[in-house]
């Protein structure tokens, strides 16, 4: 046995008392690992073909019916508009079944300590599971989006790639953000069925309570309960002057919170279609002819990136800190 | 310098107190059977080795480093088995291996790996089809990657039958040969006596008892129970054998033939020669020894058995 082991004493670098490090080489090696087993599972291949079939299915209706779209060389934007909509509620869906177990299951069944007795850190182990989740992710959509391309192009015939990538890049983006979310989640109990209620949870939070939230925030503003109000403008229309009320700012803010929300704003930045901007349910004429920086296309950006950054930092922090 | 160092841990889940108090050392090189039964807390022990629990209060170092705060550097130079926990059903054993030595930044070669663990045939095929046994050879052989320092075995011999077991020992004798520390759990003695130089028997979260595998099975009163038939005995040879200074008791024990039974520590001859001495014949005798089960017992049930802690 070496003898030179004391001078390791004071070589590594022991910040607080239970922060770990985190090492790159370690996060490729867990996320590397995580991804080979995940693409193995039946889940990935269902996930692709289920892309794969929302595609399929929508332009196949688009170049049944939309004979009229197609004259007008829009079938692209309609393609974005129609599949956006179903992968704005299907995304976070499958994020959060793939993310579920990602860190509750291995703690479940123990074998976390497989990962944790390498010299991978918490942190590690962490970032490893939402990179190697989000590949899988990734992949299922790309594999499916791309071998949908073909029989889009086929039926379709224009074929507009920078709308279809567009739409391709914003769904990634827009799975990260929930994939951090159910990590963040997963991370937090030892308990599969905690951690499923907790996902259940969110979905029903984003998709139940904010699409809600609107129509409160206007109710309670009309009425002037608690410290809500309703701001009046004007809009023009037809040379005739309408006045109208909407909740105040600060009420938007929070609804463009949504990631499903970002995830359309999104989409228009990146795609060039218009009958995107025509379903935003504000317009600057609301604000006063500029809209808030908060509700600028470019913003979703940012409240995507949120969402990846928030949960994932309240779980590094707090998973560093209990017994596994 | 020791290669685990316990002082005075103690762990508290909720009410319940785990460890108290719990104080021993692991020698460099030697093999440490860390021995109870299911539940006197040595899972819990090794969690806060490897820092997958922190301590209530008390202090672990290993390999000379504190186990919280340099927790990566120890995992780095250690080789762990973990005790009931599942693979990953999607891989194979070679990527398993890959991925441990990946990790450790080690240069092993899988086959050779699962070649010294009898597994090399299974290599290319996924763990979720593997038996209990052949999940544990894999572990085994996940913890031998990067030749480490420390090897932690928690229970290592589960799911193992009599021939992997003793397969499962001669590579822990390999490893320490080959200068490693060895710390083995278990809940049976009998896989511990064979192969520890040392064994520690952990009782309700408490060390009861720490000693050479020998140090215990003297620990036994009174040692080997020597029983010699004789034609005859009178009670001034049996003073005689009382009377020696290695013999604790002797008695007679029935009548056709007389039984002699004798209590001994040391030379069992001289007991013989003390009654032949004395025109006794001795038709037949037997001597039996304390098991390191029966230690096992006294340490870890109320159950009398005659042991004294020493």
């Amino acid at each position: 046995m070496s003898t030179d082991t004391s001078t390791a004493t004071g070589s590594t670098g022991a910040s607080g008392s239970a922060s770990s490090s985190i090492n790159p080489e370690s996060v490729r090696a867990v996320a590397k690992k995580d991804f080979q087993d995940a693409v193995r599972s039946w889940l990935f291949w269902g996930l692709s073909v289920f892309f794969f079939t929302i595609l399929v299915v929508v332009t196949g209706a688009l170049s049944y019916f939309g004979e009229d779209i197609a004259a007008q060389g829009a079938t692209t934007d309609m393609l974005v508009v129609f599949v956006s909509q179903i992968t704005k509620v299907i995304v976070p869906l499958i994020a959060l079944v793939l993310g579920w177990k990602s860190i509750a299951g291995e703690r479940e069944s123990g074998s976390i300590k497989v990962l944790l007795s390498l010299p991978h850190s918490r942190k590690d182990v962490l970032l490893g599971k939402l990179l190697g989740r989000s590949a899988v992710l990734s992949l299922s959509l790309t594999v499916g989006f791309v071998l949908a391309a073909v029989v889009v192009a086929a039926l379709l015939g224009a074929f507009d790639i920078v709308d279809y990538a567009g739409l391709l890049v914003m769904s990634i983006i827009y799975g990260v953000a929930y994939m951090s979310i159910a990590v963040a989640l997963s991370s937090l109990t030892r308990s599969t069925t905690i951690a499923g209620a907790a996902m259940g949870g969110v979905f029903l939070m984003f998709y139940g309570v904010w699409n809600g939230l609107e129509g409160v925030f206007r109710l309670l503003g009309e009425r002037d309960i608690l410290f809500f109000d309703t701001v009046t403008y004007t809009v023009e229309s037809g040379g005739r002057t309408f006045e109208l009320t909407r909740p105040e700012d600060w009420a938007y803010f929070v609804l463009n919170l949504d990631p499903g929300q970002a995830y359309s704003n999104g989409l228009t930045l990146l795609t060039d279609v218009e009958a995107l901007e025509q379903q935003s349910a504000v317009s600057a004429e609301m604000f006063g002819g500029e809209l808030p920086i908060f509700l600028q296309d470019w913003f979703s950006f940012l409240i995507l990136l949120f969402w990846v950054v928030v949960p994932l930092a309240i779980a590094l922090y707090r998973f560093d800190r209990v017994d596994i | 310098m020791p290669a685990i160092t316990v002082d005075e841990l103690t762990k508290r889940y909720g009410q319940t107190l785990a460890l108290e108090d719990l104080s021993f050392e692991v020698e460099e090189g030697e093999v440490f059977g860390f021995l109870g039964p299911n539940g006197a807390g040595k899972s819990t022990t090794i969690n806060v080795i490897l820092d997958f629990a922190r301590p209530t209060a008390g202090e672990v170092s290993v390999l000379g480093m504190d186990a919280q705060h340099n927790s990566r550097e120890i995992r780095r130079r250690t080789g762990v088995l973990p005790e009931g926990v599942e693979l990953y059903d999607r891989l194979t054993a070679r990527q398993h291996l890959e991925f441990a030595i990946e990790s450790k930044n080690a240069a092993d070669d899988p086959e050779a790996l699962l070649e010294r663990v009898g597994l090399v045939d299974a290599i290319d095929r996924k763990a979720g089809g593997y038996s209990k046994g052949m999940a544990q050879r894999l572990m085994l052989a996940m913890a031998l990657v990067g030749e480490p320092d420390l090897l932690i075995l928690d229970e290592p011999s589960t799911g193992l039958d009599p021939n992997g077991a003793r397969e499962m020992r001669e590579i822990v004798r390999e490893e320490r040969d080959r200068g490693a520390t060895v710390f083995f759990s278990s809940h049976i003695m009998e896989q511990v006596e064979a192969v520890c130089d040392r064994v520690g028997i952990l009782r309700d979260g408490r060390m009861v008892a720490e000693d050479s595998v020998e140090g215990l099975r003297d620990s036994v009163e009174g040692g080997t129970t020597l029983r010699v038939s004789v034609d005859r005995i009178d009670d001034d040879a049996l003073q005689a054998v009382r009377s020696l200074p290695d013999v604790s008791d002797a008695a007679v024990d029935g009548h056709e033939p007389p039984t002699v039974v004798v209590t001994v520590d040391g030379s069992k001859t001289a007991v013989l020669s003390a009654l032949e001495d004395r025109g006794i014949e001795i038709t037949d005798f037997e001597t039996t020894e304390a098991s390191l089960e029966d230690v096992f017992q006294s340490y870890t049930t109320d159950a009398e058995t005659g042991v004294r802690a020493r």
